[in-house]
């Protein structure tokens, strides 16, 4: 089987702020690290891949340096990765990111399964995946637990989401996107060998040079969303001190974390 | 220890600033505090101990390499000043009592080891020289004792936790009387015909010091250019792996593993492997520069050579987990002078002195050096730690 994962580098910190003028993301470290969303979708690739030995091919859209998530994704066993980086797409919405994506990996090949975070930690729209599908004309399935594949029902998948308290098993034609949920699995750990071995593994580069898509259809230019305004949330955190017994100590928490969930 | 002792006398009132709240800052903080006549401000511009110190290791072995064995009355008064920190409130030092493993990978080093032995015996600590590679062995199941003279073991250390002792000693200087400023950055150093007279901070307040001493370990470059001096300070990277284990938990305790080229330690379940400070070339790019602390990762920032080194090392050494998951990793920097020793009192510039330079080894060395500084900044008395680790020593 062939699987493609998207992925984002998305910051390190949490500290960020939001430029006035720009509404942009002001972020205080240039550290990125590979969506956390993003590693479950990595954990279903190679869980398909050992199944069905199979390869997995990586891809992301960044700067030169996004080039530290796809080597990170590789010493966690995908085999390949594709970098798209260039000015022309930078700064592009979903639609525009979707766009290019999906031109990146009609180039690179053929894909039985395209897998994705459903949710990034930074930008958190939940788009990009879905996006891919439409301009693929494959179908998509989102926000998913578990991934069942059955070589005797070859040219199928079965997938598990959750609908509140309830799991509900979808059935889909390959090929296909999914889209997989944060937490749903353990993503596995890189090791040093493996580690190793990433910095040796194929990173093929494309730029907008290649992808040919007009220039007005990527980056800012291709982006019809606007960014109305952007705000740094007030912080609703608070403390409490709780002194008493053990019991009694523990009665409280039973109580607080009951009021949070409603339950009271 | 940790009572205020009464100095017998009236004595003038001095005042004394420190700029940094990590270890050392801290720890002479409390012991400046233990003087009635001190009147001791710490500045610190983050959180107390949660900078460098925070990613400090915070072994504090009876016998190792990082410090050589003729300081080991250095090592002896920090190892037990935060055992008594500890059996005052458990938890307040973080101790975690896994014992040490010494590799004897040389004669040179086997030498060493036996030497450290020898004191830690003489201090009423246990300790052996293992020749016995099965023994050996069952002391670290993961180790290979091939081309190994033998290793030293001692079951009564282990690690400290350096934020955990910066805030004890925070509070206990405090306790004392001491005033502790956290969140506030100093943005000057008043000087008046070349004598230190005070400081100004980040609140627009105004501070008339007759002492500032320099606390601010891999940032003493930027504190000294405040009075124009060039503290001569290099950072040499200390970069950090948390290995998961392949079976996920060990079965064992993990003791501080120290060979001259890295150290491990247990860290909950994961292990934790950094570069010995030894180890670094300050002639090499990749080892050593000047950079700009502030500019550190929280995370990550590792190089890859670190990957490779670690990788030959620990399937030379510890092949049981060279398989680890690797966990997270972080890259710090210690401050290092040339010659590995800390920086330690008078400067040119008068009433401006430092407590700087520590080199990774400022859980270990800092309460005996800030016992003797604070002794000659209350007393005016030296000391012949404060002689060796004079500034005077790399003028000229």
């Amino acid at each position: 089987m062939n699987i493609a994962v998207l992925i984002k580098q998305v910051p390190v910190s949490n500290d960020v702020s939001v430029d006035p003028k720009t509404h942009a993301l002001v972020r205080a470290s240039s550290e990125g690290m590979i969506n956390p969303a993003d590693l479950n979708a990595i954990e279903e690739a190679m869980v398909l891949k050992e199944q069905t030995e199979g390869k997995v091919v990586v891809f992301t859209m960044g700067p030169p340096d996004a080039e530290k998530a796809l080597r990170d994704a590789m010493a966690l066993g995908c085999d390949e990765s594709c970098l798209i980086t260039d000015r022309q797409v930078a700064g592009g919405d979903t639609i525009a990111t979707a766009k290019v994506l999906a031109e990146a990996i009609k180039m690179y090949g053929q894909f039985d399964i395209i897998l994705s975070g459903a949710l990034s930690a930074d930008g958190a729209t939940g788009q990009v995946g879905a996006m891919v599908a439409e301009r693929l004309g494959l179908p998509h399935v989102s926000e998913i637990q578990s991934i069942k594949y059955d070589e005797n029902l070859a040219g199928k998948i079965e997938v598990v989401k959750k609908m509140h308290e309830d799991k509900i098993r979808v059935g889909c034609t390959l090929p296909a996107v999914v889209s997989v949920n944060f937490g749903s699995n353990t993503p596995r750990l890189a090791t040093l060998r493996t580690k190793r071995a990433a910095k040796s593994k194929p990173l093929v580069t494309y730029t907008n040079a290649e992808l040919a898509l007009p220039a007005d259809q990527v980056g800012i230019a291709g982006s019809p969303t606007e960014v109305i305004d952007s705000f740094e949330p007030e912080n609703g955190r608070k403390a409490q001190m709780l002194t008493g017994s053990g019991a009694e100590l523990a009665q409280m928490l039973k109580n607080l974390i009951d009021e949070e969930k409603g339950k009271v | 220890m940790f009572e205020k002792r009464k100095v017998g006398k009236v004595m003038e009132k001095k005042k004394i600033g420190i700029i940094g709240g990590g270890i050392s800052g801290t720890c002479l903080g409390y012991h400046l505090s233990l003087y009635d006549n001190a009147e001791v401000v710490v500045f610190e511009k983050d959180t107390v101990g949660g900078a460098s110190t925070a990613k400090s290791a915070g072994t504090v072995c009876l016998f190792d390499d990082s410090l050589r064995n003729r300081y080991w009355d250095v090592r002896l008064y920090g190892f037990e000043s935060y055992l008594k920190m500890e059996a005052e409130e458990k938890g307040s030092a973080g101790f975690d009592k896994t014992g040490t493993l010494v590799v004897a990978t040389n004669e040179a080093v086997e030498a060493t080891i036996k030497t450290g032995i020898a004191l830690t015996k003489a201090a009423g600590y246990t300790g052996e020289y293992i020749t016995d590679k099965d023994r050996i062995k069952e002391i670290l199941p993961d180790i290979s004792t091939e081309n190994i003279l033998g290793a030293g073991y001692t079951q009564d250390d282990g690690f400290f936790d350096g934020t955990m002792i910066s805030n004890t000693y925070a509070k206990k200087m405090q306790k004392n009387g001491g005033t502790l400023k956290t969140g506030v950055k100093v943005t000057e150093i008043k000087v008046d015909n070349n004598k230190v007279t005070g400081l100004k901070t980040s609140e627009g307040e105004d501070y008339e010091f007759d002492y500032v001493v320099d606390c601010t370990g891999p940032w003493s470059k930027f504190t000294g250019e405040m009075v124009g001096m060039d503290v001569p300070i290099w950072h040499t990277k200390a970069e950090a792996f948390f290995l998961s284990p392949p079976g996920k938990k060990l079965d064992y305790t993990f003791p501080v593993l120290k060979y001259p080229e890295f150290y491990g330690l247990r860290a909950g379940d994961n292990i934790f492997i950094c570069k010995s400070h030894l180890s670094m070339d300050l002639n090499n790019p990749m080892h050593a520069g000047q950079w700009d602390p502030d500019k550190l990762p929280a995370t990550g920032g590792t190089d890859d050579y670190f990957i490779d080194f670690l990788l030959e090392q620990l399937e030379m050494k510890v092949p049981g987990i060279v398989d680890s998951g690797l966990v997270s990793s972080w890259l710090s920097y210690r401050a290092e002078p040339k010659d590995f020793l800390p920086l330690l009192g008078e400067t040119p510039m008068e009433g401006y002195m430092l407590a700087t330079g520590y080199g990774g080894n400022g859980v270990i060395e800092a309460p005996a050096a800030s016992r003797d500084l604070a002794k000659l900044i209350m007393r005016g008395e030296s000391t012949p730690l404060l002689e060796d680790w004079a500034f005077k020593r790399l003028l000229g």
